[in-house]
């Protein structure tokens, strides 16, 4: 009952307050980024400027055998600038590439410079064997230099008998992928959702011990855990609906939301009472600010590394967002494992839970008068 | 209804004591002023009677209840007032006294009620965010007694009111003390302290340096003086004598004999007066 009058009290302060509605509003404007600015899959085609410095009959095979893979099979008749210069340009559009096809030297230079993309000039040496010469923008990798040195000096015939050769055995065969929208809503989901709670949980905490109601708290029947978890619950609250406005739209009734809910609730859980214990060192927010940030800065590093999928240091693993962005991707995931999610469910609520009890612990030791 | 037994206290954990073999008894139903100025250890000492510190040193029992291991049910017993107002702003009056009109376990006051009796009436439903100082304090004052305490804890209750509103806090007070109710006063203001307590304790740098009632106190420290204005010799004169001194009380009585008396006062010694005198320090 006293748990309950104090839910009711603190539903009342957060819909009369700033942050609660902080929180929505963010997850409001993280859905329409999703919605309206990220692509359901990112565009991966490359450009590429290409003058075919050879006679007639060697430009035509070139052209034609590129053309093949155009999407219409035509290709188009453009002009492009670069450097304040016009360029006439035919363009063919493959699934991967736009190719422009220009008719100098100086054109594949200029536009590489200006458009920041490879050109390259394909031409006869002394000895009538094709010469390759490209015009890079410095960044590429070495990996990608060996390839080119490579598919230049290798037959193409003995390429492409290797490459047929190549034993390709997936390792899992039921497994779907996300589209580029969905992928990226975890890193979002885990900083709304769950670190948001974490700074809001604070910010609650110093309105209290601005206005000195946790004193007068304290000299009631009711006891401190009890005013502790009805904010709790408040912040979860405002944790699920943030989670379910980002979320729902974009994955409609594809996944699991009993799975989805209670990942929620229990990292909110965990980001509120570690909220509670900062808030519980320091007078006011101003004080928390940096270690509140610092902690938020590290959270983030598994975001990171979730975009880049080749670096996954072990220390990363050892963060608590990294977890939480697995758990998320693993409920959206059409094959997500289902026990992945329970399990950091679990360990997530485990933690909160010693968290809470030490929150608890300071704030009955750190009232002050 | 208190008993304290060498309490010490130090917020730095250390023997820089804020509070120092402090010991005293409440009895039930009586009305016990704590004395001193800023900083002397009041704040303290009631924090720790109200469960707010932590015990470190010392025996203390409030309400039957050992502070020791304090219990929740303790709570049910007392009400504190806060010299700091200490309400929800974005909740209006008669929210925050419903709301912690929930948090005891015994029968509750209504909150109607309450805000009339320190005059919020009209005003109930007001955030009190917008209240003036004087007015949260009220509200403060008001919530302390929504458990009907029988162990009133009041810190500074007349700070920053009014003379008719403080006025009506001390009638409340008094009231309450009539029907049984013990309070602990906490004050730096000795008038109301001379008006409303049976005992009080000076205490100075954490230390309590005596302990006994205003009239008691008056008696063995006061000196009864007489203001006198007389004319003479066509001019007024305006002189002070004590009623104690014998060569005062001739000289009085000889002029009183002889010359035109224009006005005549009695002068009572004051608590802050004796206090002075007492600790040899100021109260603010």
């Amino acid at each position: 009952m006293k748990l309950l009058s104090s839910f009711k009290k603190e539903l009342i302060l957060a819909s009369r307050g700033f942050y609660f509605y902080v929180e929505l509003i963010f997850a409001l404007v993280i859905l329409a980024v999703l919605l309206f600015a990220i692509p359901q899959n990112f565009s991966s085609t490359s450009t590429e400027y290409l003058y075919f410095n050879l006679p007639q009959e060697g430009r035509e095979i070139f052209t034609n055998n590129i053309l093949k893979n155009d999407l219409d099979g035509e290709s188009e008749i453009v002009e492009i600038e670069a450097g304040g210069k016009t360029f006439d340009a035919k363009l063919i559009v493959t699934d991967e590439e736009e190719i422009y096809i220009v008719d100098s030297e100086e054109a594949v230079r200029m536009l590489a410079e200006t458009h920041r993309n490879i050109g390259a000039v394909i031409e006869l040496n002394n000895n009538n064997q094709l010469h390759y010469k490209y015009y890079l923008q410095g960044y590429e990798s070495t990996r990608l230099k060996n390839l080119i040195s490579i598919l230049q000096n290798e037959s193409m015939d003995v390429l492409e008998e290797r490459f047929n050769n190549q034993d390709v055995r997936p390792l899992s065969t039921g497994y779907e992928p996300l589209s580029d929208r969905e992928n990226t809503i975890p890193p979002l989901i885990v900083f709304s959702g769950s670190l948001m709670g974490m700074f809001i949980m604070a910010s609650y905490i110093f309105l209290d011990k601005k206005e000195g109601v946790i004193e007068a708290y304290a000299v009631t029947a009711s006891s401190v855990w009890q005013y502790l978890m009805s904010k709790i619950f408040v912040v979860l609250l405002t944790s699920v609906v943030s989670g379910i406005i980002i979320i729902m739209p974009i994955m409609g009734f594809r996944i699991n939301y009993g799975l989805l809910l209670l990942l929620l609730l229990t990292t909110g859980f965990f980001a509120s009472s570690l909220g509670l214990l900062i808030a519980s060192f320091y007078k006011n927010l101003t004080n928390a600010f940096g270690v509140i940030y610092l902690l938020l800065i590290i959270m983030m590093v598994p975001s990171i590394a979730y975009f880049i999928p080749g670096w996954d240091p072990f220390w990363i693993k050892i963060i608590p967002s990294y977890p939480l962005l697995q758990g998320f991707k693993e409920i959206i995931l059409p094959n997500g494992d289902i026990a992945y999610p329970l399990i950091v469910s679990a360990g997530f609520l485990a933690v909160g839970i010693i968290l809470f009890a030490i929150t608890n612990i300071r704030f009955k030791k750190t009232l002050s008068v | 209804m208190i008993e304290v037994e060498g309490l010490y206290y130090s917020y730095s954990n250390d023997d820089n004591f804020a509070v120092k073999d402090v010991s005293f008894k409440v009895a039930e139903g009586e009305i016990f002023g704590f004395l001193g100025p800023s900083g002397a250890g009041k704040s303290t000492t009631q924090g720790i009677l109200t469960g707010l510190l932590q015990l470190q040193k010392g025996n203390v029992s409030v309400a039957g209840y050992d502070i020791k291991n304090i219990s929740r049910k303790m709570f049910n017993k007392i009400g504190m007032s806060f010299e700091q107002s200490n309400v929800y702003s974005k909740l209006t009056a008669k929210e925050n006294l419903s709301f912690y009109s929930k948090l005891f376990d015994v029968k509750t006051r209504d909150p109607m009620k309450l805000i009339n009796l320190v005059g919020l009436g009209g005003k109930e439903n007001i955030k009190a965010g917008e209240f003036s100082k004087g007015m949260k304090h009220r509200l403060t004052f008001a919530r302390s007694m929504i458990n009907n305490p029988n162990m009133w804890f009041l810190d500074e209750p007349t700070t920053g009111l009014d003379p008719a509103i403080a006025a009506d806090i001390k009638d409340i007070i008094k009231e309450h003390n009539n029907k049984g109710v013990t309070v602990f006063l906490t004050t730096h203001n000795m008038y109301i302290a001379d008006e409303l307590c049976g005992r009080v304790a000076f205490i100075v740098d954490g230390e309590i340096k005596l302990i006994d009632s205003p009239k008691n106190l008056k008696l063995q420290y006061g000196e009864k003086m007489v203001d006198v204005e007389y004319v003479q010799d066509g001019n007024v004169k305006k002189e002070t004598f004590s009623t104690i001194m014998q060569k005062d009380k001739d000289l009085l009585r000889q002029i009183i004999a002889d010359k035109e008396i224009l006005t005549m006062h009695t002068k009572e010694a004051t608590l802050e007066e004796i206090f002075i005198k007492v600790t040899g320090r100021g109260l603010l």
